[in-house]
């Protein structure tokens, strides 16, 4: 009988397979050089990245994801900007798998490559290598006239999280694109800068209702959320309910004690979720003067929400009960 | 007990002129958790040899020509 | 010589660690063992194909029990957990999970596992419990199988791919020896001599019979088929509360989840034919389903995953999720039946039986560093008795018992193994190969989990159960003097149907031993409705002794993390009763 173990001598016999002059064969050794894991694969794949097929080009783009280090990414760069779509996009999969930040040196001159797509890839790789020479080229692109090479631009800068990019982050609340703006209102969350949570609020007011719902959502994870509490209150009107239920719940997360009223005045409202919320934030804030707003929910028909108000008032009870002793 | 064949429709379909698996490919047969699909001896391509199918797709991720197509199993559509 | 052929032949080999299922658990398991010891040899040995087995084999929607640093505390997940399973729970592996799990997350996004973050990097944890925040989305996750692989094949670990255990070898010390295995595309037999073995084989999901009739169309990963609870039985384990069943609400005829921790952050939620939330119960546990139970009775029913109430962009968002990732067919099911989510609701059903602690708390007992009662044995990951440890629990436990088995290993030497007892297996196994006439094994398996669903399905009736044992009996006996295996394949299934058929005698066993009723639908028993914590505030341990099933008590372990009497009053107040 064979082994019964997977074989480690991939390599054995990888140029003669990768000379095939039938593509499909080509691409069957690639995927074994892939499937190997062995680090010394990445040389043989670095050879066909020119091949003459863009089948056999996807393939290796697909393989070489399964490494990682400078090397690999010296090989998925040159795919990258293949003409070939289908072939830059598994290289741009390929790269966003990498942690080896010496992949980064690679991969930075494509930032300011002619094609958006190239740009975009090149940037998403960059992202969860964190480097911190990554921080310049991000910042300038920026300016990039193409919204996702922006958007992708912002993750670099916020997952290195440096408070000197908090200007250029804040500008961004202006930009034409909701989905950057979006972007931007998340990556403040890190900061201690005052004015980062002040151009949050500013986003409370935003046109577009998803970057207000991340605007309420993201002060309750930053340091300064609580200078917005009386914007976040006053999004409890804000047409979308999605809207309202972040603001809600920042507040709570916040123990805004003022929020006990305009969060009680919620508590009726048709949609459960947010009655749920409203709920779940009169709990965390824990003042006494939630109570009665409790009580109308007693007999809410929604379970959850009987449920949350349930807790809420326990969280109350203990919390006089602490005042108390 | 005497032994019957009969039909049953399979939820795996495998396009002959795009499969690869003459020139030696056996990515679907290999990923295959319930190990079903079989390449065959008459046609040189990869087909679905028993009707027990998880629907989970791996075949049909994994192949590198787009070959496969899952279908959901007659009984549960 | 054509694939599925059966060559009669058997071979051996030896190593340090065994690790034996390589789903999610077990990848972990192998993993941490070579880590702490590169120079033994650490074999991980798979049915199907480590690439894409087990129950994450297209990934997952997210991570349903992430314990992360200023979103819970590991002490406050004890508590729910415990409270969830009705207070029977040793806290002490519960809470060291809990403490260890935010170091794996760790550990896997450097693998290149992609969880879902904001613009800064950190985590998005979404709320979906109404006190503790543990939900991770990752709703780009389809390759984690392939990040794990890739470390299995940097650390040089022995993969077997395409080999089924089918039992434990021991040696006359009691210890654990190795494993028979049989490769499922030839018969040839290997057996496999390890100082130390971990078991990793999932759930029971091939238990009840989905109600579509597909016996493939299960919850789980339908190649666990219980294989590692039979194996850890007959090799004199003891297996943890196997009356607290699995049943998982979901996408009915699908059988897949829809699911509540995906879409719930996004304000889905399960509703009854009013369109209203019946549902108590924070926890996918027992008393979830019988709340579902009772609602898909009552006239309210069906019962529907809400969606249509959400904005167009929202539903988008959690279709990238479902139809991506985890059960990524789930797009083409509705697609065929003509379901659009911001119109119509998906219409769910709860499943059929199954073990699995992963979702509930039925599993090979095992204390905190995943040791079984058979020294040098392990288990970890759906199979083995944490509760309610999902996806990071099996990550997780793996690691523990990597870590623990190859200490072991590296303090003994070999069991003895008898020649006599591996050429009873030979015999066992290859015996429906030899038969020239008889019945398939599709037929005896269908045939024990329809025995399955009309008789052990809750609510637990005892004579019922009485009927139903017999029932069995008589499959049993046309099992082991009737059944044909004539291919490689064949002799797969029918292997796996002899798990299945020691799982339904199991959960039958263990289901009469407790006279109580607990874990909502789970364990309800109509002859004993209430609960009695006076006489079964305990776990139930059952195992083989003498060559006979046997069920005996055993006590909860005291709690680390104190549970106030307020705190249980207030999650009492979300039970309803069996009979309400
Ligand atoms: C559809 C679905 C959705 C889920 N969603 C979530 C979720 O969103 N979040 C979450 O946290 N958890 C989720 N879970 C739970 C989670 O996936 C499991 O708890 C976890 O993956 C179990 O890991 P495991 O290693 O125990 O089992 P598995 O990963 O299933 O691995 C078991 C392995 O053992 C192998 N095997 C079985 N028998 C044998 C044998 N005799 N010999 C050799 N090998 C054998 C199998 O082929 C398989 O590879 C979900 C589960 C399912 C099924
Ligand atoms: S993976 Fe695709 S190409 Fe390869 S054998 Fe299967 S169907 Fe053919
Ligand atoms: S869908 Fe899953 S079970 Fe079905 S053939 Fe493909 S890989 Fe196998």
């Amino acid at each position: 009988m064979s082994s019964p173990f997977e074989s480690y001598d991939d390599l054995d016999d990888a140029d003669e397979r990768l000379g095939a002059a039938d593509p499909a064969e080509r691409r069957v050794a690639i995927i074994a050089l892939g499937h190997s894991g062995d680090p010394a694969a990445v040389a043989h794949l670095a050879k066909m990245v020119a091949d003459p097929d863009a089948g056999v080009r996807q393939q290796v783009a697909m393989a070489l994801g399964e490494f990682d280090g400078p090397e690999a990414a010296e090989a998925l760069v040159q795919l990258l900007v293949d003409p070939e779509r289908i072939v830059a996009a598994a290289a741009a999969d390929s790269l966003a798998e990498f942690k080896d930040p010496a992949s980064a040196d690679a991969i930075l001159p494509l930032v300011k490559h002619a094609h958006a797509f190239v740009r975009t890839g090149a940037l998403r790789a960059l992202k969860e290598l964190r480097r911190r020479d990554t921080l310049k080229p991000a910042l300038e692109a920026l300016q990039d006239p193409d919204a996702a090479v922006r958007v992708q631009a912002i993750g670099v800068i916020g997952f290195l999280k440096l408070e000197e990019s908090i200007p250029a982050l804040t500008a961004l609340i202006g930009d034409p694109d909701a989905h950057v703006r979006r972007a931007a209102v998340s990556a403040l969350a890190f900061s201690h800068m005052k004015i980062a949570a002040e151009t949050i609020t500013r986003a409370l007011a935003d046109s577009d209702w998803m970057v207000r719902e991340m605007a309420a959502e993201t002060l309750g994870l930053n340091a300064n959320g609580a200078v917005a509490a009386d914007p976040l209150m006053a999004c409890l009107a804000d047409e979308f309910w999605q809207v309202r239920l972040k603001a809600i719940r920042s507040l709570g997360r916040m123990k805004i004690v003022q929020a006990v009223r305009p969060i009680g005045h919620c508590i009726t409202h048709e949609q459960a979720n947010l009655r749920k919320e409203a709920a779940a934030a009169l709990g965390e804030i824990a003042a006494p003067d939630g109570e009665p707003f409790l009580a109308l929910v007693a007999n809410d028909l929604d379970p959850d929400v009987r449920k949350n108000a349930r807790w809420a008032l326990h969280q109350i009870a203990a919390s006089k009960a602490r005042a108390g002793s | 007990m005497p032994l019957a064949t009969y039909q049953t429709s399979v939820p795996v379909v495998v396009d002959d002129a795009k499969c690869i698996a003459d020139k030696g490919c056996t990515v679907c047969v290999d990923v295959c958790p319930l190990d079903v699909l079989r390449i065959s001896d008459m046609t040189g391509k990869a087909f679905m040899a028993y009707d027990e199918c998880w629907y989970c797709m791996p075949c049909e991720a994994d192949c590198p020509t787009g070959a496969v197509t899952v279908n959901i199993p007659y009984l549960l559509r | 010589m054509a694939m599925d052929e059966i060559v009669d032949g058997l071979s051996e080999v030896s190593c340090d660690v065994l690790v034996i299922g390589g789903g999610t658990a077990g990848p972990m398991a192998a993993l941490k063992a070579k880590m702490k010891n590169p120079k033994a040899n650490v074999v991980l040995l798979e049915k199907a194909n480590v690439k894409r087995s087990g129950a994450i084999s297209m990934g997952m929607d997210g991570l349903n029990n992430a314990v992360i640093p200023g979103y819970a505390t590991p002490e406050q997940y004890t508590k729910e957990i415990t409270i969830a399973n009705d207070g029977i729970v040793d806290q002490k592996a519960v809470y060291k999970y809990a403490q260890s799990c935010y170091g794996i997350i760790e550990e896997l996004d450097s693998f290149g596992i992609r969880f879902l973050k904001n613009e800064n990097g950190d985590y998005a944890v979404k709320k979906v419990h109404h006190i503790g925040t543990y939900v991770l989305p990752m709703p780009n996750g389809e390759t984690v199988k392939k990040a794990l692989y890739r470390q299995l094949r940097r650390a040089r670990i022995l993969i077997s791919n395409r080999y089924m255990a089918t039992r434990l070898l021991k040696s006359s010390d009691g210890r654990i020896a190795g494993a028979v295995s049989v490769n499922t595309r030839t018969a040839e037999m290997l057996v496999i001599k390890a100082k130390a073995v971990i078991l990793c084989m999932g759930a029971a999901g091939r238990l009840g019979l989905p109600t579509s009739g597909y016996m493939f169309g299960t919850y789980e990963n339908a190649a666990n088929s219980g294989d590692g609870y039979a194996m850890a039985y007959h090799a004199g384990a003891a297996l943890a509360n196997l009356e607290c069943f699995q049943i998982n609400p979901l996408i009915k005829d699908y059988n897949g989840p829809a699911c509540a921790y995906v879409a719930g952050p996004f304000g889905a939620y399960t509703a009854n034919n009013e369109d209203r939330r019946f549902i108590e119960c924070d926890y996918w546990s027992g008393q979830m389903m019988l709340e579902f139970y009772n609602e898909l009775l009552s006239g309210k029913g069906p019962v529907f995953l809400q969606l249509k109430h959400l904005h167009d962009k929202t539903i988008e968002e959690i279709e990238h999720t479902l139809h991506k990732v985890e059960r990524p067919t789930r797009g083409l099911f509705q697609e065929g039946r003509g379901v659009d989510y911001r119109k119509e609701s998906i219409e769910m059903h709860i499943s059929e039986i199954g073990f699995c602690s992963g979702h509930s708390a039925s599993g090979v007992f095992v204390d905190d560093n995943a040791r079984t009662t058979v020294p040098g044995l392990y288990a970890a990951g759906d199979m083995a008795s944490v509760p309610h440890n999902y996806m990071l629990g099996a990550f997780t436990n793996g690691s523990f018992a990597g870590l623990d088995a190859m200490e072991f290993a590296d303090n003994h030497d070999f069991g003895a193994i008898d020649a006599g007892e591996i050429a009873l297996e030979r015999e066992r196994v290859m015996a429906p190969t030899k038969r020239e006439d008889g019945i398939p094994p599709n037929q005896i398996e269908y045939k024990t989990r329809r025995l399955v669903n009309d008789y052990l399905q809750p609510p637990k009736v005892t004579r019922k159960y009485e009927l139903g044992m017999r029932r069995l009996a008589e499959v049993r006996e046309d099992m082991q003097e009737r059944m044909i295996a004539r291919n490689a394949h064949e002799l797969l299934r029918a292997l796996e149907v002899q798990s299945i058929m020691d799982c339904a005698d199991m959960a039958a066993h263990a289901s009469l031993f407790r006279e109580e009723s607990r874990w909502g639908l789970y364990h309800w028993r109509t002859d004993f409705p209430e609960k009695d914590n006076e006489n079964w505030f305990c776990h139930t341990l059952l195992s083989k002794q003498d060559g006979r099933m046997t069920s005996e008590k055993r006590a909860v372990q005291p709690y680390v993390v104190p549970i106030a009497d307020d705190e249980k009053d207030l999650y009492d107040k979300q039970r309803i009763r069996a009979s309400a």
